[in-house]
This record gives structure tokens, sequence and C-alpha cells, in this order.
């Protein structure tokens, strides 16, 4: 048996970060961890619902803070390297704007040469990213009517399970939606 | 001593004070706490964000309170409501 040296195997490992208003493929994100040195690629795809609390949801808007949330990204890929070695790459795209309802919000995707590694790791960061990437996810329920959500890790977050639509507008006034540059 | 800053608003905390983006002048070293009342006085629909905001400056949370900041001019202060990326 011919033993075949991968270069890929000893190179540096890469941390791909996209926060991006198109549309995600969790093809191309798997393909961007794949190395030959690594057994196992993880995957995390989390996609939009079409109900909260019984209400349904016509569409979901998101934004960010987009230049801090890349760097808040890349501190959580660094830590992941910190707590498990043998990661090779790792990759993170986020989806800004209108995003229909069962398509994919975030992927996440990390790659090592056995699973253990690559499956904790896709936990920790989709955790991570939850409670400190600042993203902001507006439900839309109609015409008039919509709310900011928020995350139960995120520490700031008000914590109590008040039932008053304390994010939400019933009859909001028109808000005009322009982009940061 | 005062400078310019670059203030940041986003999600809910934009909604509420109906702008995005506003460069203000600030005291060059003063608690995050004061920096938040003096964007509160512009803006004092934003008090009902009290107790479940942070604030980022230079893209680094700092959390409202006691401590110190000293402010460059053109240094980033963004008003971050809770989060609901993922």
């Amino acid at each position: 048996m011919n033993a075949v040296r991968m270069n890929e195997g000893t190179g540096e490992g890469k941390d791909m970060i996209k926060v991006t208003p198109e549309k995600l493929s969790a093809e191309e994100v798997s393909q961007m961890v794949i190395s030959p040195c690594c057994g196992a690629v993880s995957l995390f795809i989390g996609t939009t619902r079409n109900s909260f609390e019984g209400k349904n949801v016509v569409r979901l808007e998101y934004e960010a803070y987009v230049l801090m949330a890349e760097s808040e990204i890349k501190k959580i890929c660094t830590e992941i390297r910190q707590k498990w070695p043998s990661v090779k790459h790792t990759a993170v795209y986020h989806r800004l704007g209108l995003v229909p309802v069962t398509e994919a919000s975030v992927i996440l995707a990390v790659s090592s040469p056995h699973r253990d590694e690559s499956l904790e790791a896709v936990k920790y960061c989709i955790n991570a990213l939850k409670a400190r990437v600042p993203i902001w996810k507006k439900e839309i329920y109609g015409e008039e009517e919509y709310c900011w959500k928020e995350n139960k890790e995120c520490f700031w977050a008000k914590q109590d399970k008040d039932p008053s639509l304390k994010n939400c507008q019933e009859s909001s006034t028109a808000f005009s939606e322009m982009r940061l540059e | 001593m005062s400078c310019e800053v670059l203030v940041l608003y986003f999600a809910k905390s934009a909604e509420l004070a109906d702008v995005r983006s506003e460069r203000i002048c600030v005291a060059q070293q003063t608690t995050s706490q004061q920096l938040w009342q003096e964007i509160v006085s512009r803006h004092p629909r934003l008090a009902a964000l009290r107790d479940h905001v942070i604030l980022a400056v230079c893209q680094e949370y700092v959390s409202i309170g006691d401590q110190l900041l000293l402010l460059q001019p053109g240094d980033e202060v963004a008003i971050i409501p809770p989060i609901s990326g993922g």
C-alpha cells in the first residue's frame, strides 16, 4: 500500500464567514469545508417556521450589524479551534433581508477527521451565535402586525415570559426600511 | 473634551429612534450609563428598551453601567437590542 501525502491534510484550517442577502445553499456550504484529511462534515441548517404560538407567520426579515456580526462569528470559530483542535474548516453563513418560510436563515458546517469533534463544534457554534452575534429577526404576521424576536440565549434580553406584546406591533406606524451602508 | 461619534441603531431601537445612524457630540470620557442617557435624551422613546439593551463600542459589547469609556472621534457606538439571529 502506498502512503499518499495529502498537502491539504497539513494545511491551515479556514473559517469561511458570510452574512448575506443571498439565498443559502447547504450543498455549497458543506462543500466549502470538505478536506481529504476529514472523515466528517457536520451541518446545521436553521430554517424559518410558518407559525409562532399559533400565529401565522407571513414572512421573516433579518437585519444585522454586519461587520460586528462577522467579527463575533470569527471569535466563535477561534473558540471552536481552541476547544476542538482537530477541527479543520468551519463555514458560517447567515442570510439577511426577507427569508421566505421554509428557507434556510443560517447554515453552519464543520469538518474534522472524526465525527465527535465536528458534531460538538456545530452545536457549540449555533448556541454561541444565538447568544451573541448581532443579528435580529422580525416575524411578520399580517398587514401591520409584527414582532422583533429575542433569543432565550441572549443574556441582556428581558427574560420574563410576559405575554404582552412587548416587541410586537399591532398597528405600527410606517417604518421605512433603510439599509445601513 | 467632547468628540463626535457615529451612533448606529438596529431593529427595535431603529424604529424607536426613527433613525438608522447619526453623528453626535459626546464627552470623550464618559461612563456607558452616561452615554446611554445622552442617547436617550435625544430619542426619549428608547427608554422603553431600558434593562434589556446593550451597547457596542467599536464593535465590542459594553454593558450599560459604570464602565468608563475613552471615546475617540469617529468611534462607532451601536445600540443593540436583544438579538434573534439563527
